[in-house]
């Protein structure tokens, strides 16, 4: 069982984003990028599953500009055995949309024999969370979005999968080949040993591009413009409990 | 469900801002021609500008998803490969999640945060510079700057006692030490089940290290070596206070001349051996433990001789050049906090209706302390980036590195109390901790009159023309 994770260059995730003078997006030169954190909980979920023999090999995929590398690198020292890099110049974030990146996955889960597909239930640069949908519908496979729990079942062709939903835990068994994104809670990501570290720079990285997928990647909507938020107003002291609550009533309208 | 999450592993304390950019990173255009010039210092190539030819050019379309070519990749002096990149980003969060948080306990408590260490074994930190068959990581002495310049942004004490086992006890033995010896203690001193470090410093002599008094002579049998004296400030001499630590490299005179010194592996409940008393009141570096050793017809067998009888004084030599390297890092590893600290200080508090970095007073502390400890951190590099760990004789610009940073350090910290004023007084602002912790960088590992004296030496023989 090949298992086959998507990771993606994001802006940490303690940054302050700022938006960038041309109003069309927010800056990224000069602000430090890392893993998207949800990858971080699927490559350690592949990483656990190949150590309970479930699966035999992991293979990471990163779609992004050439400093996709370096978060394909921190997958490979995490455990992952070697790495496809997609290269194109697109802005991870507006550009590079869900549709074109779950055609190239499903693309590659083709190449590579992939019986299970792991993503981070979303990026937190765009938000979408449609990925690892998208990919299920492409591939006509079973999907358990948001997973907070894991475990094989019937001898390892099936998965039981707990999910998070807004009205509670949700438990699906979903028979493999299937997609999973991962929730926060699924696991702690462990940290690369050094020792590790030094085995990634071995690991075989693949490079390919859109082009050589066959994936046309044009994104099909467009950033018009990107403003801060407003400005929270100062606060206000009340003198008694009485104008707080005519406050709220009357001012708030939230009583 | 989308928003509002946190992440836990990485929601250490919060950072009081994101860490500088080198500026010739993240530029998205390729370089001008000439930046190979301005690589080196990591200096913005934008006063080239004007000559880029091709600045004018309709820029490609940016929706093509061709490969664009990438600009040539500068060299980076702090982060020289991926491998230096991925160890620094590593420590960096390890650092913000899991040492940051204890720091100011465990120093006011003034202990030794033992489970903290083991898990520096467990990220393969404790055998940085050790080859993978003892156990190590196998990196080189500019991970060892990256490693001890992160740990000690957060807890220099932490990352003294880190210093103490991991380069003063494992690298020396890495080096010296023959695969008999390195075989029987590496895997266990990398793992960090035990502790170890280093007795070099005697109560009567420092600066002045071969005058040292401590002396072994080979029993009549040859079966084992007798060591008698005392050795003073030995960083990891206790752990819990009450006992040695596990295990340590011992100088001791094997013969009559000045350099006629030997090394040794002494256990923990070897004969004769035994803690004398654990320091006090130390000014800073609280959170590592130091204490005097006493050896009083203490029984070495004569198979933990490391390296040959009256040998050890090249080894000595050759250790405290990594060591240097490594106290400076830890002088720019502060510096870089107190710089932050400072920095985010002068932005945020108001005075006479202004930021305090809008007085003139305030950008002289911020924006000096800025310059010299990216001067101190370019000096690291610039000797760590060379440093053969196997090679000796690199002493003038070991004990140089360490010259400069160690009051550099001292003098950041120094910068970024008085920005804070009254806050910077107290514990809970970091600061006072840094400066405390900042002093001992000029007295251990070599007192700055004790590299004046080296380079003076050195310079006088080798140097009379400089490159």
């Amino acid at each position: 069982m090949r298992i086959l994770v998507g990771v993606k260059r994001v802006i940490d995730y303690a940054v302050k984003v700022r938006v960038a003078a041309d109003k069309k997006g927010v800056e990224l030169n000069n602000v430090k990028h890392s893993m998207n954190p949800f990858c971080e909980i699927a490559v350690e979920e592949a990483v656990r599953l190949k150590e309970k023999k479930f699966a035999t090999e992991i293979v990471a995929v990163s779609v992004g500009t050439k400093q996709a590398q370096e978060t394909l690198r921190t997958a490979l020292a995490m455990g992952v055995d070697r790495g496809i890099h997609v290269e194109t110049a697109l802005r991870a974030d507006q550009e590079l949309q869900p549709l074109a990146v779950a055609k190239m996955l499903a693309k590659l889960v083709d190449k590579e024999k992939a019986g299970l597909v792991i993503l981070g239930k979303q990026s937190i640069d765009g938000d979408n969370a449609q990925t690892a949908p998208m990919l299920a519908a492409l591939l006509g496979w079973p999907q358990a979005t948001f997973a907070a729990g894991v475990e094989p079942v019937d001898e390892n062709k099936a998965l039981k999968v707990e999910r998070e939903t807004d009205t509670g835990s949700e438990v699906l068994k979903v028979n493999l080949p299937a997609v999973l994104s991962t929730d926060l809670r699924l696991n702690t990501p462990r940290y690369a040993t050094i020792p590790n570290i030094m085995k990634a720079k071995k690991k075989p990285m693949e490079l390919l591009s859109p082009e050589k997928l066959g994936v046309d990647v044009t994104p099909k909507t467009s950033v018009v413009s990107m403003a801060e938020p407003g400005k929270r107003k100062a606060g206000i002291m009340v003198e008694s409990v009485d104008e707080l609550l005519d406050k709220l009533k009357n001012e708030a309208k939230v009583l | 469900m989308l928003i509002g999450f946190n992440f836990s592993r990485r929601a250490g304390r919060a950072r009081f801002f994101p860490p500088l950019p080198c500026p010739s990173f993240g530029a998205a255009t390729p370089p001008p021609l000439n930046a190979q010039r301005s690589a080196l210092l990591c200096i913005t190539t934008t006063a080239t500008k004007h000559s880029r030819p091709f600045v004018n050019q309709t820029p490609p379309h940016r929706f093509s998803s061709e490969p664009v070519p990438s600009p040539p990749v500068q060299f980076d002096p702090f982060n020289p490969t991926e491998e230096h990149t991925h160890l620094r980003t590593t420590v960096r969060a390890f650092v913000e999640k899991e040492v940051d948080p204890q720091a100011l306990a465990f120093n006011r408590r003034e202990e030794f945060n033992l489970p903290l260490f083991r898990k520096l074994g467990e990220l393969g930190l404790l055998g940085l510079s050790v080859p993978a068959e003892y156990g190590g990581s196998g990196m080189d002495a500019t991970a060892v700057a990256i490693a001890h310049e992160e740990l000690s942004a957060a807890d220099p004490a932490f990352c003294l006692a880190y210093l103490a086992h991991s380069l003063l006890f494992v690298n020396n033995l890495a080096q010296n030490g023959s695969h008999a010896q390195k075989s029987k203690y590496l895997p266990a001193a990398c793992a960090g089940t035990a502790v170890g470090g280093m007795c070099m410093s005697e109560p009567g002599a420092g600066t002045d290290v071969l005058g040292m008094g401590t002396a072994a002579t080979k029993a009549s049998d040859g079966s084992h070596y007798i060591l008698n004296g005392a050795k003073m400030w030995i960083t990891n001499g206790t752990v819990d206070g009450q006992s040695t630590g596990d295990v340590y490299l011992v100088y001791a005179k094997t013969g009559q001349a000045a350099k006629d010194v030997s090394m040794f592996l002494v256990e923990k409940g070897s004969p004769g051996f035994r803690l004398g008393q654990k320091l006090e009141d130390k000014l800073g570096m609280r959170a590592s433990m130091t204490a005097e050793l006493v050896f009083d017809d203490c029984r070495v067998p004569v198979e933990n001789l490391v390296g040959k009888e009256d040998g050890a004084a090249a080894c000595m030599m050759r250790n405290l050049e990594i060591e240097r390297v490594g106290l400076a890092a830890m002088s720019v590893g502060l510096a870089r906090r107190c710089v932050e600290i400072m920095n985010a200080y002068a932005k945020e508090r108001k005075a006479f209706g202004q930021p305090l970095n809008a007085f003139g007073q305030v950008q002289r502390h911020v924006a000096e302390s800025y310059a010299e400890y990216m001067a101190g951190r370019a000096y690291l590099y610039y000797v760590a980036n060379q440093l053969d760990l196997s090679s000796s004789g690199n002493g003038l610009d070991a004990d140089g590195v360490k010259l400069y940073c160690a009051k550099m350090g001292k003098e950041v910290a120094d910068r970024a109390i008085q920005v804070l004023g009254g806050y910077g007084y107290v514990g809970e602002y970091q600061v006072e901790r840094l400066w405390r912790d900042a002093k001992l960088l000029e007295i251990g590992g070599g007192t700055n009159e004790a590299h004046h004296k080296n380079m003076v030496r050195d310079l006088r023989k080798h140097h009379e023309r400089l490159l």
